[in-house]
């Protein structure tokens, strides 16, 4: 269970995230939804221990994720990630996953996990001459590299054509009916509505709603929902 | 193999891998060469003393060119990697600060021997050429160098943690200069004394000494050090090298990311 206790967080001098409170039970697929700059992305780097909370607490099955061994059944794929430029994609998943103890992919493993994501004939092809999409899908591939029990994706279908977003949701559809957790930020809301069992949306740092998609929606598209949402809380904000 | 060596060993083939197929690698390495090939030039408008020549400036340009790649790629290597959140993918992982900061030195030395191994080669082979038979002493001259790269490095990551690659430039010659000035600055301030001396004598302390590593000067007139002398020199090195990758790792501990 991913367990996010009164988290609060501040980045020069602004507060980011204000008293976050979360539980996500094993096997859910979380979407976190928010307008720019709510706070999605500090939240997901403090709960894959790239950075700790000022208060609160993050914790995974109980552990806190700053501590490097919890992170032996973490995945993440940060937001338009670069890469080492002079590597290939196959030089650069063996360095990933030379970094876990527990789940070291064999290369017949990580042959499998590039064929998954359909990067695999380039796989001896400087990542340089990769193109957006390509490169989105290297950075899901190494967050999947370790087999982990939870994944952590940063806006994951951002710059991918409707070929490819549909190749990473079928992908992200095995991995929940294996019983996966998957966390993931999105502005795509259609794509969220479509993987996610359960939402949480987080406006200025402050959580609005966590918990299923219909109990939010109401009958409405989760885009339309998000929006009036949020466009009501604004309108509220201005009139102050 | 440990968990904190095998980590720091991926990281350091990573490294090693991204330094070597550097186009800035190859570019100092090249100009190497050439400038080395050169001293063959010097050596025959010396009069008579142009293994002596080919010696002192070959062994010379060694030390420059390894220099010099040490500071191109040394002062952007954790840099680098925060400005473009490729350590995201690092960290995220089960590996500690301290692991990647012992893992970038180690991949980063690796380069840079190998550029230094390359670059003695060819020195040994225009020194045999040119009737000076194989350079036993040349060679520890450049083991010597690499001591010192391995400070450089180690100085230049510890910059690369929190500032800039162009300032990291400009502290880490500023480190280089003070530190191959020490014994001088010293000599200097007992002749005048007062508080200069005591300041003078605190930098001695805590700076490292970098013309403990210099015996370029020594060997050409044949002059080996003795063996425990190359061992206080390799354990000074490796003191230096190691606090100086301590402080980076608590640095890096305590940066945002």
């Amino acid at each position: 269970m991913i367990s996010v206790d009164g988290v609060s967080k501040e980045i020069n001098g602004r507060v980011v995230v204000d008293g976050l409170n979360l539980r996500i039970k094993k096997g859910t697929v979380f979407g976190f939804l928010g307008p720019n700059g709510a706070g999605k992305t500090t939240t997901i780097k403090m709960l894959v221990g790239l950075n700790k909370p000022d208060a609160g607490s993050v914790t995974i099955d109980g552990k806190a994720p700053s501590v490097a061994s919890a992170r032996e059944q973490i995945g993440f794929m940060p937001e338009a990630p670069y890469f080492y430029e002079h590597l290939t994609g196959l030089e650069f998943i063996t360095f990933c996953s030379q970094l876990f103890a527990t789940h070291r992919a064999s290369r017949e493993e990580i042959d499998e996990l590039l064929q998954k994501v359909g990067i695999f004939e380039a796989r001896n092809n400087k990542i340089t001459t990769y193109s957006k999409g390509m490169k989105q899908r290297l950075g899901f591939a190494q967050a999947l590299v370790n087999d982990p029990a939870y994944i952590f994706l940063d806006e994951p279908l951002d710059g991918l054509d409707p070929i490819g977003r549909r190749a990473l949701k079928t992908i992200i559809g095995e991995l929940k009916a294996a019983g996966k957790t998957i966390f993931f930020n999105s502005h795509i809301l259609f794509d969220t509505e479509e993987l996610c069992d359960e939402i949480g949306v987080l406006h200025q740092g402050s959580l609005l709603y966590s918990g299923p998609i219909n109990e939010f929606t109401r009958g409405k598209s989760l885009e339309e929902q998000f929006v009036a949402t949020i466009e009501t809380l604004t309108d509220v904000q201005d009139a102050r | 193999m440990t968990t904190f060596l095998k980590h720091s060993y991926a990281v350091a083939k990573n490294t090693f891998k991204e330094g070597v197929r550097d186009k800035i690698f190859y570019g100092i390495i090249a100009f190497a060469f050439v400038f080395i090939t050169f001293t063959i030039f010097l050596g025959s408008i010396s009069l008579g003393e142009n293994v002596h020549i080919i010696r002192s400036i070959g062994l010379a340009c060694i030390y420059l060119f390894g220099v010099l790649t040490t500071l191109f790629l040394g002062t952007t290597l954790i840099y680098k990697e925060l400005e473009r959140r490729t350590l995201y993918f690092i960290l995220s992982k089960p590996i500690a600060r301290g692991e990647l900061v012992v893992g970038k030195f180690a991949g980063l030395l690796a380069s840079v021997s190998v550029s230094l191994l390359g670059m003695l080669a060819v020195y040994l082979g225009v020194v045999w050429y040119e009737g000076g038979g194989f350079d036993l002493l040349g060679v520890l001259a450049v083991c010597y160098e690499v001591l010192e790269l391995a400070l450089l490095i180690a100085i230049t990551v510890f910059f690369s943690t929190f500032s800039r690659p162009l300032a990291s430039i400009i502290y880490a010659i500023l480190f280089l200069y003070i530190g191959h000035s020490l014994g001088l600055l010293v000599e200097q301030a007992t002749r005048t004394g007062g508080a200069f001396l005591h300041l003078s004598q605190a930098l001695y302390y805590v700076l490292p000494n970098l013309d403990k590593f210099n015996i370029r000067d020594t060997i050409i007139y044949s002059t080996a050090p003795s063996v425990l002398g190359v061992a206080l020199v390799v354990a000074y090195a490796a003191l230096y090298t190691a606090l100086l990758l301590w402080l980076s790792s608590l640095l890096l501990a305590r940066r945002e990311l």
